[in-house]
């Protein structure tokens, strides 16, 4: 018996002492990486995110500053000070504690000594404020208040009837205005894809913008787009699409014109000569008369 | 009823109050904050003294910060990756052109980007007269405190940062702010 | 012209709604008998059904004219996205949920009879009364749109990257609803001003299905947070995730007051204050993230809901309250409970969770408070949560591996705690003596290892009835999360390279060269996908993407996971150049990350186990035979 006793107390004794350890040894603030500086930071043009969250370009640069500080030996302090003074208190991610900040402690404090208090309170009063099993009596008052519940109740049933019909959004909803948004960006994406060259992709989004909002005008960037990636044959279709619902339009003669030329259509002079003759002074239109002298 | 219930009451009413006002606020942000994109850049004046610009530029050479002293300089940070930079610039561009004579100087901070394309946008957009610091880590632009592309700063003769825009600037901003610095 | 149909329809459900309360109500009043009420309360359900089916029709017949068809659907999304695009955003999501609160609503109208059954049935009715309203009037989704597009957008990219979509946010919706029973039973005994067991029993298994199902939403949103969002992390109390714990915290404490008192059939007014709590935090999350009003990256955009949701909020909070207060004089004598005995425990719980709750709370609305007070914008990081929340579920954790041993009618014999301690004990010194992984996570594992011993003993100890291993599971489950997110905070390595192709990076044990580059541009897509070959610790490819969507201009990293038994190898590309050569990749090993997923699966399973066993109807009318049994709940 004392010799088992003993065992048990060794075995306490040998994994106090290793807990013991092991806690004296994390006691110790753990060095601050890289990570856990940004993790303290804000990304300044998300919502919400932290630097070492983000996939943003700027978060991005964060980090790599922050790395390029601690590897020239800065302290963990005045990197955070650093972003301080270029960001304001705005980057950091956890609030100062001071002013109204006090109420994150308090008001979680204050709940906790509300609850406490009302248990405490029954426990030293022995009687609690409770609901207590009671026999059921069914309340069974039929005749005149029943009838009058029963008219309010079609009153109001009809009255919400009313206003559900009479409600005014019954009409066409006529708010297309974030789509218009989205469109005049995906625009502006198209162009600056055109600008570097990237005729395919821009075309994509062209195509994107059309089925979203039928136009001439963009199914014309679209054609000019599909002509500048090598695919002359759907060029061709989308601009006679486009001339077809705007006739007098040059531009969709000229895309066609030049689209059928590429793509070896036979009809590509007559529709070049039809801009000629209908846009003679267009900038483009030297351009256009030495393509057909040369043929 | 009783004083304890009286007050406990209150107290009910108190906290409904008060959640209903911080929710309340909530609301308020949510319709009433739509970022006020469509009147140009977003600008803020500023002080303190301007960080240092050193590095390669583009073109590979080093950049000599010391030609900058005394000048009105216009810190444009941007990337090839950025559309509202592509028409912001030109403008820029410019600028320089016109009041290069009265001491105007613009520095691009080229940001997290590829030397080449940042040159290719640059020829593309016939702007290669403007000097850029190529910045591949965006350090610098962080030691400038950017928070995004384009943005721009501006630092008087004496070295200190005037104005900070976030978003592309053109010439009737460029005239209202550096306008009044370049004839100090 | 599914539109107008649509809108009859929702008009009809309105109609239908509020019949349904009144019909409740004079049940409730007149004590007549409930066959029109729930005559009444079916109609309520087809109509939600209809309403949800037309705009399902709706979607997968693309009819654009519809708007929210319009401006969520795609012709080139797949089907299963099509489908599970209905609660991609906010109007559709909203029609689901009057689909199971109605359905809700059915189930507890076609169970038998108890006393409060009328009252709280028409509390629900109430609540799918205002939640019709706000989808008829603010949030219609089947207004026409006048110039018909010729395609949409398609839902937001986020959710279409992982079949998860599908299963998460109904989930996460039924627990949230679900907890409108226990909120409508908390009611019902204020407007009465009585209980009794049957209404007490019928709360505690709705309240456990109810957490069940938002234990297993939880777990899912985490998931789908790890393996889309990209950031190689699952919680970043972040709003919309706040939004979600809050009534799991308030609604564990109600389990856990509830077992305590099943027996007497009588409830404490604080039960009732946390029955009601638990789904006005339900409402107040929905007003959060449905109105714009916190920042968050997955909440959704401002919307007229606002106001109206307010509204509800606050009078819900003050009748709730006012109800309390008018019924606070009720004195009722109960036994004094020993300090260790069930009761005592289970009340300690409670107040934890409590404490858990107002802080995730505080938190949350700090920034709206600052807002109102100081006009300027705060933000309240994970650093705060850390500091205050993780403590107390610490604490939690301790006063958990007490449970096994608690006896209703005496107090517990702490010599029992011999061996769970010497494992926790145990388990901390082999931690801390291999690495340093700070001191909460050192208490997770110890703790865990303590409350994973106790359970195990208490198994083997005596054979479990289902209920009981359901509530041992449940416990199980929360310990193996706790060791999951300690080790997964402590051991995370990641490291962050600009590589050239043929460069390599590493973390960890693990590195990965990198292969090629490929750009691709589809139809209403543009993406990279960055091959890369994986070495050290682990081997095989790895293909995280960069995609860009043009439609939505927003721009998604889907990493790339590779689960291994000692940890994820988890790879996100953060940016590559045009030409395809470079590429900017994270690699990140997440040690023991997979036990967070299969502790929560492990707690939901748990408690819908012990949800799922009704009691016979015999068992329910004899007065319990054996008092000595211990805690039933999870």
């Amino acid at each position: 018996m004392t010799a088992r006793r003993l065992l048990t107390l060794a075995v306490l004794a040998v994994l106090l002492g290793a807990a013991g350890t092991a806690v004296w040894r994390s006691v110790g603030p753990r060095p601050e990486t890289a990570h856990s500086i940004a993790e303290q930071l804000l990304c300044p043009t998300c919502q919400g995110e932290s630097v070492a969250q983000s996939q943003s370009p700027m978060a991005a640069a964060m980090r790599d500053t922050i790395d390029q500080q601690l590897a020239a030996g800065r302290t963990p302090e005045q990197v955070r000070r650093f972003f301080l003074d270029r960001y304001g208190p705005g980057v950091l991610a956890e609030p100062s504690y001071h002013g109204l900040g006090l109420l994150l402690w308090l008001l979680p404090g204050l709940a906790v000594a509300l609850v406490v208090g009302l248990v405490l309170r029954r426990r030293r009063r022995r009687s609690g404020d409770s609901l207590a099993e009671a026999p059921t009596e069914a309340p069974s008052a039929r005749g005149r208040p029943a009838r009058a519940w029963d008219a309010v109740a079609v009153a109001v049933i009809a009255l919400v009837a009313a206003v559900a019909v009479a409600s005014p959004h019954r009409g066409p909803d006529t708010q297309p205005a974030p789509a218009a948004d989205r469109d005049t960006s995906l625009q502006a994406l198209a162009q600056s894809l055109e600008d570097q060259g990237r005729y395919a992709e821009a075309a994509e989004v062209y195509r994107d913008v059309v089925t979203l909002r039928p136009d001439d005008r963009t199914r014309l960037k679209l054609a000019f787009a599909l002509l500048r990636a090598d695919r002359a044959r759907e060029a061709a279709t989308t601009a006679q699409q486009a001339l077809h619902d705007s006739p007098g339009s040059t531009d969709a003669l000229l895309i066609l014109g030049l689209a059928q030329r590429a793509s070896g259509s036979p009809a590509a002079t007559a529709t070049l000569r039809r801009f000629l003759k209908a846009a003679p002074k267009d900038p483009a239109a030297a351009e256009v008369r030495r393509l057909l002298g040369a043929t | 009823m009783s004083r304890g219930r009286i007050l406990t009451a209150l107290l009910a009413a108190a906290a409904v109050v008060a959640l209903g006002v911080t929710l309340a606020s909530g609301v308020g942000q949510a319709s009433g904050d739509p970022a006020p994109t469509a009147a140009g850049p977003l600008t803020q004046a500023r002080t303190g003294a301007a960080p240092a610009l050193t590095g390669t530029t583009l073109t590979g050479a080093p950049f000599d910060p010391a030609a900058l002293r005394g000048k009105v300089v216009l810190v444009n940070v941007w990337a090839s990756w950025c559309d509202p930079c592509r028409q912001e610039l030109p403008v820029l561009a410019a600028a320089q052109r016109r009041w290069s004579d009265r001491g105007l100087k613009v520095v691009g901070i080229d940001i997290r980007d590829n030397a080449e394309s940042a040159r290719a946008v640059l020829a593309d957009l016939g702007v290669r007269d403007l000097p850029s610091i190529a910045d591949p880590q965006g350090t610098t632009a962080v030691a400038w405190g950017a928070r995004g592309v384009p943005e721009s700063f501006v630092v008087d003769r004496s070295g200190q940062v005037r104005w900070w825009a976030h978003g592309a600037v053109d010439a009737a901003w460029l005239e209202q702010r550096v306008g009044p610095l370049l004839s100090s | 012209m599914t539109g107008g149909a649509g809108n009859i329809v929702l008009g009809a459900g309105l109609v239908a709604a509020v019949a349904t309360t009144l019909l409740w109500s004079r049940v409730a009043l007149l004590g007549v008998p409930a066959r029109l009420a729930r005559a009444a309360t079916w109609a309520t359900l087809a109509m939600a059904a209809a309403a949800s089916g037309l705009l399902e029709a709706a979607l997968i017949g693309h009819d654009l004219s519809v708007r929210y068809v319009a401006e969520n659907g795609g012709r080139d999304v797949p089907l299963y996205y099509t489908v599970t695009s209905l609660w991609a955003a906010l109007d559709g999501s909203l029609l689901l949920w009057l689909l199971i609160l109605s359905g809700c609503a059915v189930v507890l109208g076609s169970r038998r009879a108890d006393p409060l059954r009328p009252y709280a049935m028409a509390v629900v009715g109430v609540v799918t009364v205002f939640f019709f309203a706000l989808t008829y009037f603010a949030a219609n989704p089947f207004t026409e749109v006048s110039p018909v597009p010729a395609d949409g957008p398609g839902p937001n990219p986020l959710l279409r990257e992982h079949p998860a979509m599908g299963v998460h946010p109904p989930l996460l919706y039924a627990g949230y609803i679900g907890m409108v029973v226990p909120f409508a039973y908390g009611v019902a005994a204020l407007l009465a001003g009585r209980t009794d067991r049957l209404s007490v029993g019928l709360m505690r298994r709705w309240t456990l299905a109810a957490w069940a199902l938002l234990t297993a939403g939880i777990t899912m949103g985490a998931w789908w947070s790890y393996a889309v969002l990209g950031w190689g992390g699952y919680w970043a109390w972040d709003p919309v995730e706040n939004a979600s714990l809050l009534p799991w915290l308030t609604a564990t404490a109600l389990l856990h007051t509830l077992a305590a008192r099943r027996r007497t059939g009588a409830l404490q007014s604080w039960t009732v204050a946390l029955a009601c709590g638990s789904f006005l935090l339900v409402l107040i999350g929905t007003f959060l993230t449905r109105s714009g009003a916190v920042a968050s990256v997955h909440a959704f955009t401002a919307s007229p809901l606002g106001p109206m949701l307010l509204g509800f909020v606050l009078i819900s909070v003050a009748v709730v309250l006012g109800l309390l207060v008018w019924r606070s004089d009720r004195p009722e004598p109960t036994r004094p409970a020993p300090l260790l005995a069930r009761e005592s425990v289970m009340t300690g719980n409670a107040v934890l969770m409590v404490a858990m709750a107002a802080i995730v709370l505080t938190g949350t609305l700090f920034p709206l408070l600052v807002q109102a007070v100081q006009g300027d914008t705060a933000t309240v990081g994970p650093g705060y949560f850390n500091r205050s929340a993780v403590p107390v579920a610490l604490l939690v954790l301790l006063l958990m591996g007490v449970a096994p041993l608690l006896r209703a009618d005496r107090p517990a014999d702490p010599r029992r705690l011999g061996l769970p301690a010497a494992a926790g004990l145990g388990a901390a010194g082999v931690v801390g003596l291999l690495s340093r992984p700070g001191v909460p996570p050192l208490a997770a594992f110890a703790l865990g290892a303590y409350v994973l011993t106790g359970l195990l003993q208490a198994a083997v100890r005596q054979r479990p009835s289902l209920r009981r291993s359901g509530w041992l599971l449940a416990h199980a489950g929360i310990a193996v999360v706790a060791i999951g997110v300690a080790a997964s905070s402590a051991y995370t390595v990641s490291t962050e390279r600009q590589l050239t192709v043929g460069e390599t990076v590493i973390a960890s044990d693990v590195t990965a060269r990198l292969v090629q580059v490929d750009r691709t541009a589809r139809r209403g897509e543009m993406s990279s996908r960055v091959r890369l070959e994986l070495g050290g610790g682990a081997n095989g490819r790895s293909e995280p993407a960069l995609r860009y969507y043009p439609a939505r201009d927003l721009t998604v990293s889907v990493p790339a996971i590779r689960s291994r038994i000692s940890g994820d190898v988890y790879t996100t590309v953060l940016a590559t150049t045009p030409d395809g050569t470079e590429a900017t990749v994270r690699l990140a090993v997440n040690p023991l990350v997979g036990l967070v997923w299969l502790g929560g699966a492990l707690t939901a399973l748990g408690a819908a186990t012990a949800a799922i066993r009704l009691p016979s109807r015999r068992r329910a009318r004899v007065p319990a035979p054996d008092a000595a049994e211990p805690v039933g709940a999870a």
